[in-house]
């Protein structure tokens, strides 16, 4: 007699069928610790018992070695963990009888969001905070894209990553040898931090510069242009501002034509964690 | 790893069930004698050896018949042949190990792609350029186009040995009367933007304003925004600036351009009225 798959194998195997790289789950009483009452999952599906992250791919390697830029300004997201979060969340509905639903993480007010992605992923033990803009890098597959689903389904949660992917051992010989790592050194206008025993000693970065670059055309971009749009006098002036390259470029990126959310991903570039999975023939 | 023997099947049945109608292999080398520098394969990836063409997503025959004209006009383009290249990127990767690159859709600036899909599928042998312009396959007709860039060695397809236009019934047309239906429909000298013949059965475009072709496909969506913005701030009447901004063209251009609908292309004419470009399927 064949073992029953369990309720935790049935769930991922429906989110990496879909398109998800990696899935984990977190049990709810996991986000108390340090998410303020109001913003737990439990605060936006009553009853929520579990949350489950799916990491979507970034760049595919050779997207990394195109020596254009603009192309992985416009092919750098996949947006495919959406996906998966949407399978599992209907799996979960319509075939175990719980509720499911997406968490949101868009901005609502300022750079926050009703819910973090990137503590989600940790509590799912699909990764931890980098040198690089905290961005959450997977001990395999290094930048990955994170969307979770909250349910009231009750699943055995993954534990927390044992070992942090950041510093990898590299980084960390890097440091003690100059006193910087790839990350820190390729963007110190945006990054600082230090490491001590091959852990993060201090982490921090500049997020609103770090922002205006890795989002040079997008929302803000099309706002900001607008405003000199507006208050630009000379109507031949205006003409070159609302048809030149700039504002063009940043009502492709708002519109939903192109893919075209970052621009800069130079800190990730440079990251050894999940290099071999860029390493092709 | 090196690839298996019948790598490029195996690659064109994972396609066919991520969504493509049609899947073809370019030599990446052909494009070195027809595509600018800056825009060939070999300049986006390092090292590509192949270029994978997926091509499907196209309006449906139900959309064709539609009488109303806002049907092709709001939902005749998707992008979900975009995302089946995307995925035919990330399988070569993971199944292969070779790199393989996505390429953009639309353009690097201007008017420019990255990499042109249209003749990427000609070289692919699934698709050739119709009278009209749109790249045209023989079997399944307008469509639209993906492709990956990847350093994998895989074995080529020709381009098509016999073009899918003129049709045969476009070419009975030509004889007798002297133009084709989407000549026709869209005559560059009575304000069209297509003008062209037919030579000893093959058709040869002889002119075709792409400006105009632009605004008339394009009459919503980026360039629609930036004409009504500047219109509107170059307007001194409160009242017609409201208008303006209000109106139906805004209103349907910011349709156009947000995520909330499919409303990319609104002219359809040439299309509509190709025998090649419905393919060869008969519907009931």
């Amino acid at each position: 007699m064949e073992p029953a798959t369990s309720l935790e194998t049935r769930v991922k195997s429906a989110g990496l069928a879909a398109g998800a790289r990696v899935v984990g789950i977190a049990a709810v009483e996991a986000f108390r610790a340090a998410v303020p009452e109001g913003y737990r999952p439990e605060d936006i599906l009553p009853g929520a018992r579990s949350v489950i992250v799916a990491g979507g791919d970034g760049p595919t390697a050779g997207a990394w070695r195109c020596p254009d830029h603009r192309v992985m300004e416009i092919t750098g997201y996949d947006l495919r963990e959406n996906v998966a979060v949407h399978v599992m969340c209907d799996f979960i509905e319509r075939e175990l009888g719980h509720y499911a639903i997406q968490a949101p993480s868009l901005s609502v007010h300022g750079h926050e969001p009703p819910m973090s992605m990137m503590h989600a992923a940790e509590l799912a033990g699909l990764g931890s905070r980098s040198l690089a803009a905290h961005i959450i890098l997977n001990p395999e597959y290094g930048l990955l894209y994170y969307a979770a689903l909250i349910t009231t389904l009750p699943l055995e949660p993954d534990p927390p990553l044992a070992e942090p992917a950041c510093p990898h051992p590299g980084c960390a010989a890097m440091y003690k040898r100059i006193g910087t790592t790839p990350c820190l050194r390729v963007c110190p206008a945006c990054l600082t931090g230090s490491v001590k025993d091959n852990r993060i000693e201090r982490s921090t970065y500049d997020r609103e510069r770090c922002h205006s670059r890795a989002q040079t055309y997008g929302i803000g971009s099309f706002q900001k242009s607008l405003l000199q749009i507006v208050n630009e006098d000379d109507p031949e002036r205006r003409h070159t501002m609302i048809h030149g390259d700039f504002f063009t470029k940043s009502l492709e990126a708002v519109g939903f034509f192109r893919d075209s959310i970052a621009q800069c991903f130079e800190c990730m570039r440079v990251c050894p964690v999940g290099r071999k999975h860029r390493k092709l023939q | 790893m090196t690839l298996p023997a019948d790598a490029a099947a195996t690659l064109k049945r994972a396609a066919l069930k991520g969504g493509a109608v049609v899947c073809g292999v370019a030599d990446a080398a052909a494009f070195d004698a027809l595509a600018p520098a800056g825009h060939r394969p070999a300049d986006l990836l390092p090292g590509a050896r192949a270029v994978v063409v997926v091509g499907g997503a196209a309006p449906r025959e139900g959309d064709w018949a539609a009488t109303s004209p806002w049907v092709l006009s709001t939902m005749g383009t998707t992008e979900r042949i975009q995302s089946v290249g995307r995925r035919m990127a990330q399988w070569i990767e993971s199944e292969w190990g070779y790199y393989a690159l996505f390429v953009p859709p639309g353009t690097s600036s201007g008017d420019q792609p990255f990499l042109s899909l249209m003749l990427a599928a000609e070289l692919a042998g699934v698709g050739s350029r119709s009278l009209a312009g749109p790249v045209l396959n023989r079997e399944h007709g307008f469509m639209y186009w993906s492709a990956v860039i990847t350093t994998a060695p895989l074995t080529a397809d020709g381009p098509e040995a016999e073009p899918a236009c003129p049709a045969p019934p476009c070419r009975e047309m030509w004889e007798r009367e002297g133009t084709t239906p989407c000549l026709r429909v869209c005559p560059l000298s009575d304000n069209g933007c297509l003008e062209g013949r037919i030579t000893n059965g093959r058709a040869e475009r002889t002119g075709y304003d792409a400006a105009r072709c632009r605004t008339r496909v394009h009459t919503h969506w980026i360039p629609g925004f930036q004409k009504v913005l500047e219109t509107t701030l170059d307007e001194p009447d409160k009242d017609k600036r409201k208008m303006l901004l209000y109106g139906d063209f805004m209103t349907r251009t910011l349709w156009a351009m947000t995520y909330s609908s499919t409303n990319i292309a609104q002219c359809f004419e040439c299309m509509r009225v190709c025998p090649a470009a419905h393919g060869l399927k008969e519907m009931r």
